[in-house]
């Protein structure tokens, strides 16, 4: 199926695998902060960042409710692949916002633009604040 | 009442003598000009200024005779030009000149002729001397 | 079909792609684009699209990706590049990504800044050619207050085509202020942006007292890029069936260009009439240029008749020159025919030729500066008798031929004498031989030769004041030359002028034929005021006194006697573009035997150039009577794009105008008319007096025009006033 430009799918359900250097453990609200090189995992969905804070949910430890990455972000999909300052993943609402900076491309496709809102669930992708999108000439078939 | 030799020592238009390299010309009105210019301001000696021309001029038939023959000619004459520094051409001085004079054609073609030429040459010393004039009068301002 | 290529995130900063072709990629840029899964981008908010300097802006745009076509919703705006590119509003479009083809929706375009056409449908392919359907072409204002404009061209479709620049109309319908005048099924027309096409030009009417009510429609035939052929009917009532041509080409060192014209009309009934005027300029190697030149015509009022020169005598020869610094070499020789009442080609010269070479050295030993003159002059007369006859009203030999060879060797050389006098000593050595054929006054040979010396000292003072600057500059010159000359037939120097240019020359004789002699001091002095605000006056006065009256000037000349007419000559000039100019001679009693006067005044509104001449009668000039007359011409812009112009030649000696033409013109933003009327009163044996009515209409918005709307006057781009 045409994977449109921004779609980014991922499937929810899939287990995360979280690898950083180090991390750190706030026993009061539950939270994580993995530091250095972190990248998280989700079936096809790849997500580098220097810093994320992990949310647990309160009531099942090993649900992850939010990931917060700053300081860099690279989210990679078999199609795609998009860069930004920082990103929010949050995982019960199966959406990804990423802010500052956002650099979309997909093959030859590119668009940049401030904030990068995707629903992993539809795949679509709404791009915001003076976006700017190259059109390329399809190769000709 | 503030007048002073031209070519005194307050005067400023030594400085111009067998000072001035004027353009090469291209027409026949310019080199009538060039030669007048040359000879009121000596010729050249050492070019401290370089003097660019444009010279236009218009003839307009006049005194029709009943019998619609154009039985004199009037000739004007308009030169725009500037004087440059020889060493870096920067612009000294700049002006505009006009003047006319005329012919008679009543007589044969040939004493036509030559009286349009000769028109020609006397516009052309009459709009020189007015250079020189407007040159000798702004000398004063021109660095040493 | 996948699309190629995955994952690796292509190289270079965000923002700045490097991309395979770049020319062919369009940038878009929208305040929010939301990419839907079918793989359509959906942008919205200030939406713009580049694609090679055409710029669109729209509010929303949906672009899919795999038929590349944009869906426009409006208000769209389509910007080509350039001065020539064109500018289309619609308010809504279905384009391909390059902005080059699709189909736009209540549409507007408007051509060249200038054309504006209105349509419910404009169709673009491939960027060249674009269609309009149920279109209207103005290129007039439209504003929302007064809609209907003054032309437009109302049409079923209307092709452009951006190659050949070319409007192709179907069913055309030409409306003035709304109201339908003409039907044309096709119509091609220029686009705004041509200056060079094959096509109908500007037509125009003439009505003139003698060939009735006419009509001339020139039609331009460009042949390739350098030359061209333009052929113009004309044809009116009573009558005349005239073919005019045009023919111009232009080659790497030079043009021709010849005008021409065919007519049988009912002035010359059952004659073929018709004139020929042809000429070239071409640059030969080491600077010389070659002038050639013809004027024939058939009889000597075709030229009044269809108003094409005031000339009455047409030269054709070929001239060669070359001008440098220090040398100047020139040829003239040629045939002039006369069409001029009472003079005859036969018994005056009209053959003839004229040679010079000018040198300037710098001689070493008693610098200054030296010139070196050789002339040659020679004329015939077709006549062969050697005495006057009955045929002309000169005392002349009818068939009188002359050559005359010149040299003349001359030497200035200036010094500066203390107090600020520069003193000029000057002489001149002029040898003249010369043949004269079929004349019994006058010997075969005659060799002769005249030297000349002369000292000129000028004592020029200034005064600088602020703004202002004075020049006072006494002049005196004395100049001797024995006044024992053997004489000459004087043929060229019969017409001696005296003003400032010749005040202070060895010769006031134009030729040299004649020579001043004797001994004679040219005295003047010259006042000048120049203003930095930018006006100046000067005045000059000068005078000739001789040592003896030598008998050399004819009175009338103001140069003849013992001493000269005064000569006073005073030139004002103001920043506001005045400019006046006045030349008298006028002897001790003021008694004019001169006087010239010009005024010119060019400001924005009101345009005057004046000129009065008064001349004494002068029998030897050819001139038995006085001459007075005023040449007067003006133009007023009295409203927005309104100009009226008035000019007339007055006679003051045979108390009525030689000429008077009074003139209208319209001119804004879309159309500019001219009117004229013009009486010329003169009559001779071959020419009638004759009135002359013109009516010319051009539409703005075909065709470049080079004058545009700005005619002079300035044209009034008409501003809606909601």
């Amino acid at each position: 199926q045409q994977i449109a430009l921004g779609g980014i799918r991922a499937d929810a359900k899939a287990p995360v695998e979280v690898t950083a250097d180090s991390l750190a453990v706030n026993q009061a609200d539950g939270s994580a902060t993995f530091t250095g090189n972190v990248l998280v995992v989700q079936g096809g969905m790849r997500l580098k960042a220097a810093v994320v804070d992990v949310e647990y949910d309160p009531k099942d430890r090993s649900k992850i409710t939010r990931m917060h990455a700053t300081g860099g972000v690279t989210l990679v999909s078999p199609a795609e692949a998009a860069e930004a300052k920082e990103a929010v993943y949050d995982v019960a609402a199966s959406n990804v916002v990423m802010t500052g900076d956002v650099l979309l491309t997909q093959g030859q496709n590119v668009m940049s633009g401030q904030k990068l809102t995707v629903d992993l669930k539809t795949g679509t992708g709404q791009m915001d604040g003076r976006v700017r999108t190259i059109l390329q000439p399809e190769a000709k078939k | 009442c503030g007048f002073t030799p031209a070519y005194g020592p307050q005067g400023g238009g030594t400085r111009l003598l067998g000072a001035v390299q004027t353009d090469s010309p291209a027409t026949r009105d310019d080199f009538a000009l060039t030669r007048r210019l040359s000879e009121r301001l000596g010729p050249l000696e050492t070019a401290h200024y370089r003097l660019a021309y444009t010279v236009t001029t218009e003839a307009l038939g006049q005194a029709i005779t009943p019998s619609n023959a154009t039985t004199r000619y009037s000739l004007a004459g308009k030169v725009d030009y500037t004087l440059h520094d020889i060493g870096t051409d920067a612009v000294l001085l700049t002006g505009k000149v006009a003047s006319f004079t005329s012919w008679s054609a009543t007589g044969t073609v040939v004493a036509t002729d030559a009286a349009e030429e000769d028109a020609h040459r006397r516009l052309m010393s009459m709009l020189a001397d007015q250079i020189v004039t407007r040159l000798l009068a702004q000398a004063g301002s021109l660095p040493q | 079909e996948p699309p190629a290529g995955s994952a690796d995130a292509p190289a270079g900063a965000p923002g700045g792609y490097a991309v395979a072709d770049a020319d062919q990629a369009a940038t878009l840029l929208a305040d929010r684009i939301v990419t839907t899964a079918d793989n359509r981008l959906l942008a919205e908010g200030a939406v713009e699209i580049y694609w090679k300097q055409n710029r669109l802006t729209a509010h929303r745009v949906t672009y899919d990706q795999n038929t590349e076509t944009l869906t426009i919703e409006g208000p769209i705006r389509l910007v080509e590049p350039g001065q020539t590119g064109s500018v289309i509003v619609a308010d809504q479009a279905e384009l391909s990504r390059d902005l080059q083809n699709g189909v736009m929706v209540g549409a507007r375009m408007v051509m060249a800044r200038e054309l504006q056409l209105a349509a419910n449908r404009i169709d673009r392919k491939d960027g060249r050619i674009t269609t309009l359907t149920e279109v209207v072409a103005s290129s007039c204002r439209i504003c929302a207050s007064d809609p209907t404009p003054l032309w437009e061209i109302r049409a079923r479709k209307i092709t452009h085509d951006n190659e050949t620049k070319q409007l192709h109309f179907e069913g055309a319908q030409f409306r003035v202020m709304g109201v339908p005048l003409v039907w044309l099924p096709n119509l091609r027309m220029p686009d705004p942006t041509v200056t060079r096409m094959s096509g109908l030009l500007r037509p125009s009417f003439r009505t003139t007292s003698s060939l009735g009510a006419g009509l001339k429609l020139p039609y331009f035939i460009a042949l390739g890029p350098s030359a061209d052929l333009t052929v113009t009917p004309y044809l009116s009532s009573s009558y005349t069936r005239t073919l005019g041509l045009r023919y111009r080409q232009a080659f790497d060192n030079g043009t021709i260009n010849a005008e021409g014209a065919l007519s049988s009309d009912s002035i010359r009934k059952g004659e073929n009439r018709g004139y020929l005027f042809a000429d070239g300029t071409f640059k030969l190697p080491s600077d010389y240029t070659l002038g050639l030149q013809l004027k024939v015509v058939s009889d000597p009022s075709y030229l009044l008749n269809y108003g094409i020169t005031e000339d009455d005598r047409l030269w054709s020869g070929v001239t060669l020159e070359k001008v440098h610094r220090n040398e100047m070499i020139w040829l003239r020789a040629g045939n002039t025919h006369s069409i001029r009442s009472g003079e005859s080609n036969s018994t005056e010269p009209m053959l003839s030729g004229d040679f010079s070479w000018t040198r300037v050295i710098r001689p070493a030993v008693i610098g200054g500066e030296a010139t070196i003159d050789w002339s040659v002059h020679a004329h015939r007369r077709a006549s062969d008798m050697t005495v006057d006859g009955i045929e002309d009203s000169d005392t002349v030999s009818d068939g009188r031929d002359t050559l005359r060879t010149s040299f003349v060797a001359g030497w200035r050389r200036q010094w500066l004498l203390s107090g600020g006098v520069l003193a000029a000593m000057q002489t001149e050595l002029a040898g003249d031989a010369v043949m004269v054929r079929q004349d019994e006054n006058w010997a075969d040979h005659t060799l002769r030769a005249l030297p000349t010396v002369g000292v000129e000292l000028r004592w020029p003072w200034v005064a600088t004041s602020g703004r202002a600057s004075q020049v006072i500059e006494p002049i005196a010159q004395l100049v001797w030359s024995p006044d024992n000359l053997k004489q000459v037939a004087n043929e060229d120097s019969l017409l001696t002028e005296f003003d400032e240019g010749n005040l202070f020359s060895f010769s006031r004789y134009p030729g040299g034929d004649a020579r001043e002699e004797g001994l004679r001091a040219n005295l003047g002095l010259s006042w000048t005021r120049h203003d930095a605000s930018g006006w100046s006056l000067g005045v000059t006065a000068g005078r000739v006194v001789r040592l003896t009256d030598t008998d050399q000037f004819p009175t009338g000349s103001g140069l003849s006697g013992r001493r000269s007419d005064w000569l006073i000559a005073a030139h004002l000039t103001t920043a506001e573009g005045l400019t006046l100019s006045n030349r008298a001679l006028f002897d001790n009693d003021f008694g004019f035997s001169r006087d010239e006067l010009r005024l010119a005044f060019a400001g924005d509104k009101y345009q005057i150039a004046a000129g009065y001449l008064w001349m004494d009668a002068s029998e030897t000039e050819g001139r038995l009577t006085d001459t007075s007359e005023l040449l007067l011409e003006t133009g007023w812009t009295w409203a927005e794009g309104w100009r009226s112009t008035l000019s007339t030649r007055y006679d003051f000696t045979a108390e009525r105008a030689a000429r008077a033409t009074v003139g209208l013109e319209y001119a804004n933003e879309c159309m500019s008319v001219d009117l004229s009327l013009s009486r010329r009163f003169t009559s001779s044996s071959t020419v009638k007096p004759e009135t002359d009515f013109g009516l010319s209409v051009q539409l703005a918005g075909f065709g470049a025009t080079s004058t545009g709307r700005k005619t002079t006057g300035g044209s009034a781009t008409r501003v809606c006033r909601y």
